[in-house]
């Protein structure tokens, strides 16, 4: 398989992946406790599961999946409407890729003072 | 030949579907920049981070919610479906599984969640 082809397959697979993580996500967050199912979020309210590694290490695969798709979405759109060429358009690949790092990196660090 | 063109971009839903998948994308990726901005705010501790929450409570953003729910469910029936059409299920009824399938099942879920949401959120803050 070529690299675009693998993108094209890994597209759907992220995408199958995330309906699943998403509705979980979804129900943990909106309906698990009480406090989130009368709307009430807050620091205290998802303290307990946010302190627990393994829902961090949880919510770190998700974030990761979901930044692939998203930007590999991106890219997609941006490859499509233009016509750029090749080392153009491995530019906009590495673009991306170095934001999806940042991207990553921002949203471990949100778990820093836990 | 326009008239035609024009015929052909509504008639055949995968050309809909598309440019509704697309454009959900994009609003779905910005939605996720925001969504890491506010959870980056834990770093910062317990009134950081309720701060940055309360400023989701007011009405305008709950219908938001609402809307962020439609583009959710529509992004993710439709891919669903794509997905099923590039394993080779449903090509003879590709109209209906898009009008059907993704849009008439997506607005069933999102009235099942929007409803309540439009109550509790929106009805409630706004007394």
């Amino acid at each position: 398989m070529s690299g675009n082809a693998l993108l094209w397959h890994a597209q759907r697979v992220t995408g199958a992946l995330l309906v699943v993580l998403l509705v979980a996500h979804f129900w943990v967050e909106h309906f698990a406790t009480e406090p989130l199912l009368r709307g009430e979020l807050t620091y205290e309210a998802i303290e307990q599961r946010i302190r627990t590694p393994l829902w961090q290490a949880i919510d770190i695969a998700f974030l990761a999946v979901a930044l692939f798709h998203g930007l590999n979405g991106l890219r997609n759109i941006v490859l499509d409407y233009s016509r750029i060429p090749p080392p153009l358009a491995r530019a906009v690949t590495g673009v991306l890729t170095a934001a999806g790092l940042l991207w990553m990196y921002w949203g471990v660090e949100a778990f820093r003072n836990l | 030949m326009k008239e035609r063109l024009r015929n052909y971009r509504w008639l055949y839903a995968g050309m809909v579907a598309h440019r509704i998948q697309r454009a959900t994308g994009l609003l779905l990726l910005f939605y996720l920049f925001v969504h890491v901005r506010t959870i980056h705010k834990l770093s910062e501790g317990p009134e950081a981070f309720n701060e940055a929450l309360a400023q989701f409570r007011n009405p305008a953003f709950k219908l938001a919610e609402i809307g962020l729910l439609a583009v959710v469910i529509l992004h993710a029936l439709n891919g669903i479906r794509l997905t099923l059409h590039d394993m080779s299920i449903g090509h003879s009824r590709q109209r209906e599984w898009f009008w059907g399938g993704a849009v008439g099942v997506g607005l069933l879920l999102f009235l099942l969640g929007a409803v309540p949401m439009f109550l509790s959120g929106v009805m409630r803050g706004a007394r």
